[in-house]
């Protein structure tokens, strides 16, 4: 699977399960301008998880700060 | 003759129904009875006492909800050590911070050793870097494989030793280590177990989604659940908060009569979950829906009774309670058998006189019921005597689970407990034997002499375009030097909702004012627009409104953009207001 289609995943989750309505980019942050608080980043986990069928640990987790990072982690999760 | 909490767990293991069960995302079920649990704990124990732990030793324990919690916590117990519960990290959260607090709370309470799983330990590495506690940072299982061929050799502890340090959710102050004594916790433990009477035919079980390292998801649904040798289902916090219908899944499924939570998650299931997740669940058997931890909102209250009636939802199941990490847990409990109660009193005369007057159209307040057995209440004026019925003060405690104290500090102790009894800390009124809360003590916003509980001000605004709900925090502080006849001012920070529009956004400070002086008659002197997530909280989520007021001050909470050209019209027209008042007062 490449960015493009993990970025796409992303933004169904982010649109179904966090109301976002506007365009969803790379650089992005998710907390300062997704505007996630910790509940709503807790739902982006695990539906993050549950589409690409991955198992995030919070090691992984520690460096994600933007959209480009949560891809990324999700890629080598799926062996891209 | 049930002496620490050890007894309990001793004990328990005989009933075919006592035992803990664990639901993942994908509802599947992983069971362990009470002599299970027992028998893994004194493996960890074992190991414990071969790393040299000693009795009277503090460990600090950080695992999200799972056996690995079980097994650390039961097997410092029978080591003799007390266990203090942290909380794990939030996922996708900052780091930075995390760390830094988790390793205050490991310094404040001299942790000798941490417990906890592969996952967190890798994250954890800083925090315990920086504190660096003699025994180390270890997993539940590596522990039990020290034991090698010696089992664990129990200690019996005394009922006056400490059976555990938890941190209280001050939403005013930075949190502070609660100490709590075997007999506080056995005393708390009865008192809950005292509500949940068995029939013939029938016993209890609970479900909790809340987490381990709080006092109502510990003391008060796992300690009842070893005392009555009981069942109790849980699933993890971020379990419920990613798929709340989870939770009202897992009662209908595992028959659960008993499962509390605090307001925010019954208003979570009224926006989360659809009528598609709830097919094939049957609420009726949910005899008793506690609502504690912070304050019981009634709109969200009658919502829930409402929506989920259709699915067997009994609104007498609803009972608010009140409790403190101070007095273990529960202080009062409303009636059982009985829909929750309110009283609506003059907003005039609870911010003049602090005198609770009915009026039709005044303030909703919940009542959280009559103390719990073995408790009694007092509520006293600040000069410490004490209020009759009606009247709004100081709400005291006393009873047979209160803390020994904090952690090693005892100056906050001694302002804490006095004479056998707590200062809450929180304000409230007795009425009919019960009490209803109006707001905390510290953080009563006074203005013109009066007080108003800062939840009032801020419901005022919970909707207005552009807001996120429970996002506002209003406090009032008093300017050094004083600069206008009127001494305290009053702020309101406002996170942004996710949606909002820039249109919206540039109409917050207004909007917010209009409905601030129309619900409440109080002129707001500072609108603060923030990001979401600006807002500092607690661990277990509660806004910590002296803490937004102090990092504000300080110029530490910034606001998206300094200076807004709105703000500046706001600040200008108010002082062109101050200006004329003042030519009035002249003429």
């Amino acid at each position: 699977m490449n960015e493009t289609m993990i970025l796409e995943g992303i933004a169904e989750v982010v649109r179904q399960r966090l109301d976002w309505q506007g365009p969803l980019t790379m650089e992005m942050r998710l907390i300062e301008d997704l505007r996630l608080d910790s509940v709503r980043l807790l739902t982006l986990a695990a539906e993050v998880e549950n589409r690409f069928r991955v198992f995030l640990d919070e090691a992984d987790e520690a460096g994600i700060q933007t959209v480009a990072d949560l891809v990324a982690v999700v890629r080598r999760k799926l062996g891209g | 003759m049930v002496e620490t909490i050890l007894d309990y767990l001793e004990q328990a293991g005989r009933e075919p129904d006592g035992g803990v069960r664990f639901v993942d995302r994908a509802e599947r079920d992983t069971w362990f009875g009470w002599g299970e649990v027992r028998e893994r704990a004194l493996g960890v124990c074992g190991g414990l006492q071969e790393l040299g732990i000693r009795r009277g030793d503090r460990a600090a324990l950080v695992f999200p909800t799972g056996i690995d919690f079980f097994d650390a916590f039961w097997g410092t117990l029978l080591a003799g050590a007390v266990p203090v519960p942290l909380y794990p990290p939030v996922r996708l959260g900052r780091m930075e911070e995390y760390q830094h607090r988790t390793s205050r709370m490991l310094q404040v309470t001299g942790a000798r050793l941490v417990l906890t799983d592969a996952r967190v330990r890798r994250i954890l590495g800083e925090a315990v870097a920086a504190v660096r506690p003699p025994l180390g940072c270890r997993t539940a299982e590596e522990v039990r494989g020290h034991a090698g061929d010696h089992p664990g050799e129990p200690v019996r502890p005394d009922s006056s030793d400490l059976g555990l340090i938890q941190f209280s959710s001050g939403t005013t102050v930075d949190p502070k280590p609660v100490a709590l004594s075997h007999r506080a916790l056995v005393a708390q433990t009865e008192i809950i177990r005292s509500f949940w009477r068995d029939e013939p035919g029938f016993r209890h079980s609970g479900v909790s989604w809340l987490p381990l390292y709080h006092d109502m998801g510990l003391i008060g649904c796992i300690l009842p659940s070893v005392a009555r040798d009981s069942a109790i289902t849980l699933l993890g916090p971020e379990l419920f908060v990613a798929r709340p219908a989870l939770w009202l899944r897992a009662i209908s499924r595992w028959k659960a009569s008993v499962s509390p939570a605090p307001n925010f998650a019954y208003g979570l299931c009224l926006s989360r979950v659809t009528d598609a997740d709830m097919e094939g669940v049957d609420l009726s058997g949910w005899r008793h829906a506690l609502t504690g931890a912070e304050a019981v909102t009634p709109s969200v209250a009658r919502a829930f009774c409402e929506r989920f009636a259709r699915w067997g939802f009994r609104p007498e199941a609803l009972t608010p309670v009140y409790g403190l990490s101070e007095a273990s847990l529960a202080v009062t409990f409303s009636d059982l058998h009985r829909p929750f109660h309110s009283v609506r009193v003059d907003r005039e005369s609870l911010a003049g006189e602090g005198l609770a007057r009915e009026a039709a159209d005044g303030r909703e307040i919940v009542s959280v019921g009559r103390p719990v057995p073995g408790f009694e209440l007092e509520i006293r004026d600040e000069a410490g005597r004490v209020l009759l019925p009606g009247h709004v003060g100081r709400v005291w405690a006393k009873g047979p689970s209160l803390m020994d104290g904090y952690l090693d500090a005892p100056e906050a102790t001694a302002r804490a407990l006095r004479d056998g009894w707590l200062d809450t800390g929180d304000l409230g009124f007795l009425r009919g034997g019960e009490l209803y809360l109006t707001g905390r003590a510290k953080d009563v916003v006074i203005l013109r002499g009066r007080n108003h509980a800062p939840d009032e001000i801020e419901r005022a605004v919970e909707g207005l375009p552009g807001v996120r709900v429970g996002c506002v925090v209003a406090a009032s502080w008093l300017p050094d030097p004083p600069d206008t006849a009127e001494s305290e001012r009053l702020a309101l920070f406002v996170e942004t909702a996710r949606r909002a529009t820039p249109d919206q956004i540039e109409s917050i400070p207004e909007r917010c004012r209009e409905a601030v002086l129309a619900a409440t008659g109080l002129d707001v002197d500072e609108v603060v627009v923030l990001d979401p997530g600006t807002l500092p909280r607690t661990s277990s989520g509660k806004l910590r409104r002296r803490e937004a007021l102090r990092l504000w001050l300080a110029g530490e909470l910034a606001p998206p953009e300094p200076v807004t050209p709105l703000r500046l019209a706001g600040t200008m027209a108010r002082s062109g207001l101050a200006y004329a008042r003042m030519r009035w007062g002249r003429e």
